[in-house]
């Protein structure tokens, strides 16, 4: 399997730089990359998004269906995770595989499989760090969130950061506390807040304009633009947290 | 940076891909073939980043401190969007792998394929 | 500030619904079905009829004024996304409509697969599937085109493992790495274009490509995103995910995957064509290595499919022949052959939904999967069997039923192309097609129940009956209707080889 490996490796890797090879230079400001709808972001779309960000712009304004997709990716990812059976009662009896070495499959691993395993003792230092930086790194996303369209940040960035602080606090603290954070009752809202409130803000810009995801253009429509923008960046946020948050929860073993 | 006519940068994602791809096709344990996954997926979002980027340029935010040339935002978002489909197929990756396990007791596909 | 409700509404604005309905619907179902998961099964149906009635609507306003496009958000392609519904969108319909057959059978289908905690996921998954597949269908934007990709790739991988142990696991796992690596392949090709054209939207880049002439770059780029569909479409020799993971998946899963997920496939080849067209590319040798790897997969798959047992795993090599019959039309592209394959992707998945969702109630009902063990079944399940002989006759091609005419087609368009070889090859596939068939019908109908549980068991209730004699006599009707697809298909194949300069 390996030398096939390695053969099939080499062959791509030759394919693919002969290919590549005949790309205009990579930097070159006059490529046909930055020319054509690159160059029109950049020009005119401070002006038709009032947004100074253009990767925000990019992402909801111009490309809005783009990231509505993106959403529902990462919710997949949630409810593809929630529909796995989870935990040796549901998949059925461990096997021990004889052959210990390789894995190190012992009896007390297997048995350990699918229950809820105690959490790792954590040391005092890192338990302090994490405690003392945890409203650190909430205050970071939220201005992440905040500042997304005019510096680099935005509503993924943010989920990022809150699923990652998420994490640590459930590994220094243990799950069941930190699982608190995101009630039971109220995650299957939660995790829907992102497609759902894209699909209501596209709704809304339907009405307003005629087309899906339609920003209203005139200069006075100005605030409804901004609240659109922030409805959308707090929904893929609030919804990317909860996912990152409860894909966490809910991975065993 | 361009050596005997080829952008090395550009090699350099290649290589990365097919580092990654080897590593999903030859190792045995099957959390090393999604990190090989990941391997590939990120030597194609350099490849796109790479190639947006402008010599000298800023980033694509205007009016912060930055001033022309600007990279091109597309990748960027292309790259954005693209990360959260790789963490997402990461994660159903993950949570299949973890069924293996708690059927098999093994993530070793040399193991698995023996298993009747 | 316009405001759409005072004028009438222009009906093709709703194109980008088709696609938003089912995503939103599926973020919707976890919170209706707190408390009750039957309710989840009944409003992923509403939700499925919705869009089934706005894809009606859009394929009649396509039939009254022809193919349209609709900018999302107002920006004009190629500075904004681009959904366009040509005469290939008319495919949605059935698409959508499939669906809505797959739902109501899955409700007490469910009852012994699942528990049912779990079902509000498993029909939330299948409205995702939906979603991205009407999306996939319906972009004309490269990205989008990937994004759509993703979601149903990642709905597929979970509903293939979702009622298994580890061996369903297993097969999902492979599905997972062949796809992931195959959808990364899109990605590196959806760059380099990108890097080639400074453009994202399929019509824009096409231009752009052709006006560029002949480039290395190019060339990899189209041959990266074939050899991605060729695996998603399961076209030999990438097709090795399929067998298990269709015949491991629950029943309704697999009539999903075997009639609809693996068209992405299809059509991502068909998009290809489309770029390909007037680039500069040979596209002598794409063709070539499409009609090669179409023959041989309608024979393999043929094949093999004699020496299964198992009904589930002989349907999915079923699925691969069949594959093969679709590329081969694709390859041979003239125009018979094209409009074969085109209606045949429509037809086929008609049919391999009716046949995996009788085989099912028929799992269901017995608890056997084998040829073996399910020997006189048909005597007990009347209905059921009577369904899954019209699947085979209408699969295996026999007149009047709908298969015939796709399979009458891609040969005339073979001999019409000079390549006489290939239909032969496709007559021997329908040889080889019949045989197991002929197996497959011999043990449920001229044998003797060697199983007790299969002397006892009994049809299935009408939420799982009622969708497979609906299909079955769909595919009968098919065969004499078949006019209707074809309506579709000759105008679309014409423009598309119009645009491919023949």
């Amino acid at each position: 399997m390996r030398w096939l490996g390695a053969a099939l490796v080499v062959v791509a890797a030759a394919t693919m730089i002969a290919g590549v090879a005949d790309l205009p230079v990579h930097g070159t400001p006059d490529a046909p990359i930055h020319r054509h709808v690159g160059a029109h972001y950049l020009e005119h779309g401070v002006a038709e998004t009032g947004m100074r960000n253009m990767v925000t712009a990019v992402l909801l304004v111009y490309r809005g269906f783009d990231t509505f997709l993106e959403v529902v990716v990462i919710f997949t990812a949630l409810v593809a995770v929630l529909a796995l059976p989870r935990g040796a009662a549901e998949s059925g009896p461990a096997r021990v595989v004889s052959t210990a070495g390789s894995t190190g499959a012992t009896a007390s691993d297997t048995d350990a499989v699918g229950t809820q395993r105690a959490d790792v003792p954590v040391s005092p230092v890192v338990f302090f760090v994490v405690r003392l930086i945890a409203p650190f790194i909430a205050i970071f996303a939220l201005a992440s969130l905040y500042r997304g369209h005019i510096t680099p940040g935005g509503g993924f960035q943010s989920a990022a950061i809150f699923g990652a602080l998420f994490i640590a606090l459930a590994l220094v603290f243990g799950r069941e506390r930190v699982a608190r954070l995101v009630p039971v009752p109220a995650r299957v809202w939660l995790q829907a807040v992102g497609p759902v409130l894209f699909a209501l803000v596209a709704f809304v810009g339907w009405c307003l304009t005629g087309a899906f995801l339609g920003y209203p253009a005139e200069a006075a429509a100005h605030a409804v633009r901004e609240a659109m923008v922030v409805t959308l960046e707090v929904g893929i946020a609030v919804g990317g947290a909860v996912i990152l948050a409860q894909l966490f929860m809910v991975m065993e073993g | 940076m361009v050596l005997f006519g080829l952008d090395l940068d550009y090699a350099a994602c290649v290589v990365l891909f097919c580092l990654g791809l080897y590593m999903l096709v030859a190792k045995s344990n099957l959390l090393k073939k999604v990190l090989g996954l990941n391997v590939m997926e990120t030597a194609v979002f350099a490849f796109i980043v790479t190639a947006g980027m402008v010599e000298g340029g800023d980033p694509p935010t205007l009016g912060s401190g930055t001033s022309p040339p600007y990279a091109s935002p597309i990748p960027h978002a292309m790259v954005l969007t693209g990360i959260v489909v790789a963490v997402s197929v990461t994660a159903v990756a993950l949570a299949l792998i973890a069924q293996i396990h708690a059927h098999y007791g093994t993530i070793e596909v040399d193991e698995l394929k023996e298993l009747p | 500030m316009s405001v759409p409700w005072a004028t009438p509404l222009p009906l093709a604005t709703l194109l980008p619904w088709l696609v938003v309905l089912p995503l939103v619907g599926a973020a919707l179902v976890p919170i209706v079905a707190v408390g009750r998961p039957r309710r989840a099964g009944r409003f992923t149906l509403l939700v499925v009829l919705l869009t089934v009635a706005v894809a009606a609507g859009l394929v009649w306003h396509l039939h009254v004024m022809g193919p349209f496009s609709v900018s999302l958000g107002g920006w004009a392609a190629p500075y904004g996304i681009e959904l366009r519904f040509d005469r290939f969108g008319a495919w949605t319909l059935p698409l959508a409509g499939l669906f809505a057959f797959v739902v109501p059978f899955s409700w007490r289908y469910l009852d012994g697969t699942l528990p049912p905690e779990r079902w509000a996921v498993f029909y939330a998954l299948l409205l995702l599937n939906l979603g991205g597949l009407l999306g996939f269908s319906v972009t004309g934007d490269l990205f989008n085109l990937f994004v759509a990709m993703e979601v149903v790739s990642l709905s597929s991988y979970a509903l293939v493992a979702v009622a298994g142990r580890g061996v369903a696991a297993w097969a999902a796992l492979k599905y997972l790495l062949l796809g992931a690596v195959s959808s990364l392949l899109v990605l590196f090709a959806v760059g380099l274009l990108f890097t080639l054209t400074g453009s994202l939207n399929l019509l824009d880049v096409t231009i752009r490509l052709a006006a560029g002439g002949p480039s290395p770059a190019a060339t990899l780029a189209l041959a990266s995103l074939v050899v991605a569909f060729m695996v998603k479409a399961a076209l030999f020799p990438l097709h090795v995910w399929l067998p298990d993971a269709h015949a491991i998946a629950p029943s309704p899963v697999s009539a999903v995957l075997s009639g609809l997920v693996v068209k992405v496939g299809i059509v991502g080849l068909l998009r290809v064509l489309q770029l390909a067209a007037g680039s500069g590319v040979p596209l002598e040798v794409f063709s070539q290595v499409l009609m090669l790897l179409g023959a041989v997969a309608i024979v393999m798959g043929a094949f093999l499919a004699i020496f299964q047992d198992d009904i589930k795993l002989m349907l999915a090599y079923s699925t691969i022949s069949n594959i093969g019959y679709i590329v081969l039309g694709l390859g041979l592209a003239s125009p018979f052959a094209l409009i074969g394959g085109s209606v045949h992707v429509f037809n086929h998945a008609l049919i391999k939904v009716t046949l995996f969702l009788a085989a099912g109630s028929i799992i269901h009902q017995t608890g056997f999967r084998t040829l073996s063990d399910l020997r006189g079944v048909a005597r007990v399940m009347p209905q059921t069997s009577a369904a899954m002989a019209i699947g085979a006759v209408s699969i295996v091609g026999l007149p009047p039923t709908a298969g015939f005419v796709c399979k009458w087609y891609i040969a005339l368009g073979a001999f019409e192309a000079g390549q006489s070889g290939y239909g032969f090859a496709l007559v021997f596939g329908a040889l080889f097609i019949f045989v197991y068939y002929v197996r497959m019908l011999n043990a449920f109908y001229f044998q003797q129940p060697v199983r007790p549980e299969v002397a006892a068991a009994r049809e299935p209730p009408w939420s799982m009956r009622g969708p497979v004699l609906v299909l079955a006599a769909l595919c009968l009707i098919m065969g004499i209707l078949g006019g209707i697809p074809l309506a579709f298909v000759e105008p679309a194949v014409t423009d598309l080889l119009l645009s491919m300069g023949r």
